[in-house]
């Protein structure tokens, strides 16, 4: 925990409106399963925070091209566990890799439901492993029908809404935010 | 400031210390030691230079299992023969992390300390490298020693030295270039005159370029994997590269970053072993009714290709479609 808040408090994230809509080509098929919004056109109200972090870091153009990827966004509410001065910290340009390297945390290759994280943590006799982009390694379990996944370093976060189904993929509200090794 | 004493000393123990395994003690150092040397010839094959060690230490982060260790982001793996799988675990130590490399066959082959991780990468270092070398994008070489790989003759020992199976449709021989790797790199060789015309870094365990970070010259060129061509190719708007486990748009008039289009995650590969990780079904939606996991098959994505696997021997068999 001490390193976490220490390694927190090294960081931060600006916040800006992400308002980009360059949408890259998707396959029709994909278009067809899951709407046309992006990811990055489909984030939401409770989640500016996320957004314009992701547009300092340079990744709102991944979240708006063609996947897919699966995202775990943390809604606004959830910056405000991390440590006095952490997101402002992140938000400043010289800690533009290391605020890439939070958010790549939080993004999945490909795109997994809800139910699939339940299914692999169902076989894997309670608890599953997650890869992100960014080679870290995130566990899951189950807390009644809820499910609550762990970073590296011992954060939490439940998934509170599941499922937001996009042309690039699928966004999972988290109500924490999962720091990297 | 404990953590920043304690960054500071491992990293001054790892300058002076730059590889822990002995060369001269067991056949693990022997390799180790060996695995390390370019061999990367200039003009009539004459060896021209001798990586630094803490080149080869800086060549990836490994992460406890992440299946085969010839896995991009494992860049270290590279040069030391053909698809030999290795296993690899990362050890806590006193100050920073100790990665030890495990060779099926032959016990332990290198540890080291981890340049990479910590909890404050970077910090102490520049850009992660010791002080004086060069950006962590290239394994912590001085700087100049990247550019004399270019145009040089790439070693005949070089020839079986295959691109990680990750990347291996990433960058395919064609008539024009053949691709092979080491040292944390891939070289891309011109088939007319056999020389080194292109090297691409390999992942670094997840450290990115950030916006406004000019792009590196000695990779200056169109290296966007064989997949992702179709969507993003060079023209008088934006460049494209690919490096660190990212594509990059790049801003023409000044050849800085200002987008990353494309995470990459560089994990599957025909031949090598379902990772840790991807036990979850990934498949995108469009694609589910097509390949259902069963008891036969699983199917996983990643980087725009789906791949079957068998789920006795969690081996990836095959690669089944390219969706992008």
């Amino acid at each position: 925990m001490r390193n976490r808040l220490a390694y927190l408090l090294a960081l931060a994230l600006p916040l800006a409106a992400c308002d980009r809509a360059d949408r890259a080509p998707g396959s029709e098929a994909s278009k067809e399963a899951a709407g046309d919004s992006t990811i990055a056109q489909g984030l939401g109200s409770d989640s500016a925070r996320f957004e314009a972090a992701a547009k300092a870091a340079g990744l709102d153009t991944t979240l708006a091209g063609p996947g897919p990827y699966t995202v775990l966004v943390p809604v606004d509410g959830a910056f405000d566990k991390l440590p006095a001065g952490a997101l402002d910290t992140l938000m400043k340009p010289e800690s533009r890799p290391q605020l890439t390297k939070v958010l790549t945390n939080h993004i999945l290759s490909g795109a997994i439901l809800a139910e699939d994280i339940a299914r692999a943590i169902e076989n894997g006799g309670g608890k599953t492993q997650l890869m992100t982009v960014g080679g870290g390694t995130l566990s899951a379990v189950k807390d009644g029908d809820a499910i609550i996944v762990t970073d590296s370093t011992g954060g939490r976060a439940r998934i509170t809404a599941p499922d937001g189904k996009h042309s690039n993929g699928v966004v999972h509200k988290i109500d924490g935010v999962l720091m990297p090794a | 400031m404990r953590n920043w004493i304690l960054a500071a000393g491992a990293a001054a123990l790892a300058i002076t210390v730059p590889a822990l395994a002995d060369p001269n003690k067991g056949q693990g150092g022997q390799k180790a030691q060996k695995g390390t040397q370019a061999k990367v010839e200039r003009g009539g094959g004459q060896q021209v230079r001798q990586a630094k060690p803490d080149r080869a230490q800086r060549q990836a982060t490994v992460r406890p299992d992440r299946g085969r260790d010839d896995s991009p982001r494992n860049a270290k793996s590279q040069g030391r023969g053909p698809d030999k799988p290795i296993r690899s675990a990362k050890v806590e130590g006193k100050s920073r992390p100790l990665t030890v490399d495990v060779d099926r066959d032959d016990g332990v082959r290198i540890v080291r300390r981890d340049f990479t991780g910590g909890i404050f990468p970077g910090r102490g270092l520049a850009n992660g490298c010791p002080p004086g070398l060069d950006k962590r994008d290239n394994g912590c070489m001085p700087p100049g020693q990247v550019k004399n790989l270019l145009g040089a003759r790439l070693a005949d020992n070089y020839a079986s030295a295959m691109v990680p199976f990750a990347m291996r449709n990433w960058y395919p021989d064609d008539d024009r270039y053949l691709y092979r790797s080491g040292d944390g790199f891939i070289y891309r060789v011109n088939r007319s005159n056999s020389l080194v015309d292109g090297l691409i870094p390999l992942f670094g365990g997840g450290s990115y370029y950030a916006l406004g970070d000019p792009w590196p010259q000695p990779y200056d060129f169109y290296n966007v994997p064989n997949q992702y061509r179709s969507l993003w190719s060079d023209g008088e708007d934006y460049r494209y590269r690919y490096g660190e486990g990212a594509i990059y748009r790049l801003d023409p008039t000044t050849n800085a970053v200002n987008g990353i289009v494309a995470l990459l995650a560089g994990d599957l590969g025909v031949g090598s072993r379902l990772p840790m990780g991807y036990d979850v079904y990934n498949v995108p939606l469009a694609y589910r009714s097509q390949y259902a996991d069963s008891s036969d098959a699983w199917y996983r994505y990643n980087d725009g290709y789906i791949y079957q696997v068998d789920p006795k021997t969690r081996l990836i068999t095959a690669l089944i479609d390219a969706i992008i």
